[in-house]
């Protein structure tokens, strides 16, 4: 990770930040893919990242097209256009949200700018954090109903309307809420960079 | 003079005064009757110039408590887009409406219930309708953000494939299983059923070879060399080249019934129906032999197994005594230490292998004596990686293997075969091992070992019964003969190229046993 954790322990930069941002995205969104039984579970394999085996898909489409949003993503995360972003799981065939896995993104404001600010977080600090929110990920198909129908997912991005947003490749959508009576939401873990903060929830469809 | 209420849009002046009879609710005293129905159309106010001061200032102070109620009720409702140009900002907007537009209230803001839509979008907020300080107090209080846009990627994400061809690719994956590598002796157990060829690699004609359960007329030597006795006479021939070559005949009127090399392969013991065992030359003995080194051993009719020393003029060195049925089947542990014996009586014997002066009364004696064999047990065999296995297999009767620990004495398996254990064949390199069979079913079949698992059956691989068999010393091609008068050359292991394994702890250089290599006596 291109942190620059220099002998002399400078702070962490945007760019590093972002970057650490975006590929927790991608581990998390395919932890959240597999968990949930979106795409067969011999599409993924194990992969060592973050001091733990994750799962991470193997189906080239998939790939690639997670690849050109977490591309996008970054860009937005180098200019703060980006504030959240959401992965909706929703059922094929009815096209009801089912699940709403929305992560938050804040910049840490450094209000104090002097010297003695706090020692800039180590490397394996923010790893654990990821460490536990992934696990998090992964304890959470105790409580969240179960999926029996074929799902598809979609990921939203909320930006600014000041983003730089290429027209051909992003459309604006409807945000894809759950039914407000039915939607039962859980607050999960967080982890923070010195830049950003990431904040993560799940949102379920829940029946009676 | 207008009387009736008014329902003109945007229409600025009107002309009546305060005393507008337009009014419902202010009681005139003209004759007009005042209408107490509720109109659809509510609220329609004449609005005045007088009214649109008042409504600036945020205040009308005409009529009762229901005007008042009428600007709040319109001071959220957006107009429509459409009629924008006629809007005012202001702080209330109480100014006009398009009441024709517009028929809800307050609490409903629309009565065509069809159009939920259609009230949820007049409820949401629009900055250009209210004031932008009231809307920011509103987004920051909801949350929801007024300059933000919603974006998703404009490709629909790949399609999971679906369940019914996920089933299918589970069902398939045990044909696309890739060959197991070869395990060392610690390595994986065969457990998948994998293909056999169920064809023999060649087939070699053997004429006058004796149908007879109790005899063992074939044996592949370490040179890879394969004798065999047709009838009266030993032939051998070196696998893969076409040199056959007669080693000798029985004397007239006899058969040869067993034969067997040695580890070198550089003797081979052939054994005569009239007890004669033929070491190149040397005789003693009967029916069947196995050597071990310097040691031949042989079988009798009788049921004793002698053991003859190859070094020494009076060969015969020791006796065992035990069996009360003809031995059929004999096999030494490729280190020497014991002597595994298979009868007629349905006795399997295990004996020291020690011999020579050192004998007491105890060698004499079998270690380990197994009665659980119901038939003849001819098929015997040592497991090449485990030292202490072995294998034994009963006849017709009994049609089971039996596995043992010859050390401590234990059965440890059982497996019941649908057809007589004719012989057993351990695979060198993978944990298996191959059985040939008898009556009815003629087959050879791998089975995995520990669990058991039928790995692979060559069924009807003879015409008859298979009574013999011979495991190359590559441990990858097995030739069994049967007395069909033919002999057939499996190819059901793969051989091990590379890599001695030295599996086998060696007791005695002279006496070890390696596949495929020689030792010098």
């Amino acid at each position: 990770m291109p942190t620059k954790q220099a002998p002399t322990r400078q702070a962490i930069t945007l760019k590093g930040s972002t970057n650490l941002v975006t590929e927790f995205f991608k581990y998390a969104v395919n932890s959240i893919l597999f968990q949930r039984g979106v795409y067969p579970s011999d599409d993924f394999h194990m992969v060592k990242k973050y001091g733990q085996t994750v799962l991470v898909t193997q189906d080239l489409a998939l790939e690639n097209y997670l690849d050109k949003i977490l591309n996008q993503v970054n860009k937005w995360l180098l200019t703060g256009s980006v504030t959240q972003l959401v992965l909706a799981i929703i059922s094929k065939d009815t096209r009801i949200t089912l699940e709403r896995w929305a992560f938050d993104i804040k910049l840490v404001n450094q209000e104090e700018s002097t010297v003695e600010s706090r020692a800039p977080k180590h490397e394996a600090e923010i790893q654990a954090e990821i460490r536990n929110i992934l696990k998090q990920i992964v304890t959470t198909v105790t409580f969240l109903p179960v999926i029996d129908e074929p799902t598809v997912f979609n990921i939203l991005a909320y930006t600014s309307d000041s983003a730089d947003v290429p027209a051909d490749e992003w459309v604006d959508t409807d945000p894809l809420a759950i039914e407000a009576s039915k939607s039962q939401q859980v607050k999960l873990r967080s982890f923070s960079t010195d830049v950003h903060r990431i904040e993560a929830m799940v949102a379920y469809r829940y029946e009676g | 003079m207008p009387i009736a209420p008014s329902a003109l849009p945007s229409s600025k002046n009107c002309s009546t005064g305060p005393t507008d009879s337009s009014n419902p609710f202010v009681s005139r005293p003209t004759s007009r009757k005042p209408s107490p129905t509720m109109r659809t159309v509510s609220g329609a106010i004449k609005v005045t110039r007088e009214l649109t001061r008042q409504a600036n200032r945020g205040v009308i102070r005409k009529g009762g408590v229901e005007s008042r109620m009428q600007v709040v009720k319109y001071d959220y409702v957006p107009l429509p887009p459409q009629s924008k140009e006629a809007l005012k900002r202001s702080k209330s907007s109480a100014s006009l409406r398009a009441q024709a537009q517009f028929n809800g209230d307050r609490f409903i803001t629309t009565r065509d219930v069809n159009s939920l839509a259609a009230s949820l979008d007049q409820l949401a907020i629009q900055p250009e309708s209210a004031s932008p300080d009231y809307t920011a107090r509103l987004a920051e209080a909801t949350g929801i953000k007024l300059n933000g846009r919603i974006l998703s990627y404009h490709e629909a994400p790949p399609i999971a494939t679906e369940k019914t061809l996920q089933k299918q690719r589970e069902a398939v994956a045990p044909l696309y299983a890739r060959p197991r590598s070869l395990p060392s002796f610690t390595g994986a157990v065969t457990t998948k059923p994998r293909k056999i060829l169920t064809k023999p690699e060649k087939v070699l004609d053997a004429p006058g070879i004796i149908d007879d359960f109790y005899l063992n007329l074939i044996s592949w030597s370490s040179r890879n060399v394969l004798a065999v006795a047709l009838h009266d006479t030993t032939y051998t021939w070196r696998v893969g080249t076409d040199v056959i070559s007669d080693v000798g005949g029985a004397p007239q009127g006899s058969y040869v019934s067993s034969v067997d090399f040695s580890n070198e392969g550089t003797l081979l013991g052939v054994g005569m129906g009239t007890g004669d065992v033929e070491v190149w030359d040397i005789e003693a003995g009967t029916r069947l032999r196995s050597m071990r080194g310097h040691i031949l051993s042989s079988g009798c009719g009788d049921g004793s197994i002698w053991h003859h020393d190859m070094r020494v003029p009076r060969h015969k060195v020791m006796e065992l005594l035990g069996h009360s049925g003809e031995v059929c089947g004999l096999k030494w542990r490729a280190d020497g230490e014991l002597l595994a014996s298979g009868a007629n009586d349905q006795v399997v014997k295990i004996w020291d292998g020690r011999v020579g002066d050192v004998a007491e009364g105890s060698r004499g004696h079998a270690k380990w004596t197994k009665r659980n064999h119901t038939a003849a047990v001819k098929a015997i065999a040592w497991c090449l990686w485990q030292p202490s296995l072995l294998a034994t297999g009963g006849g017709t009767e009994d049609a089971r293997i039996n596995i043992w620990n010859s050390t401590t004495g234990a059965h440890l398996h059982s497996l019941k075969t649908p057809a007589q254990v004719t012989s057993i064949q351990w695979c060198p390199h993978n944990k298996e091992f191959m059985s040939t069979h008898g009556y009815p079913t003629c087959s050879l079949m791998i089975h995995a070992y520990p669990s058991l698992e039928r790995v692979g059956e060559i069924s009807d691989a003879h015409d008859s019964r298979v009574l013999f068999s011979a495991l190359g010393p590559a441990g990858d091609v097995v030739c069994t003969g049967a007395g069909d008068e033919v002999l057939k050359f499996w190819r059901i292991w793969d051989a091990v190229k590379e890599k001695k394994k030295r599996e086998l702890k060696e007791s005695n250089p002279l006496t070890s046993w390696r596949t495929g290599l020689h030792t010098i006596r």
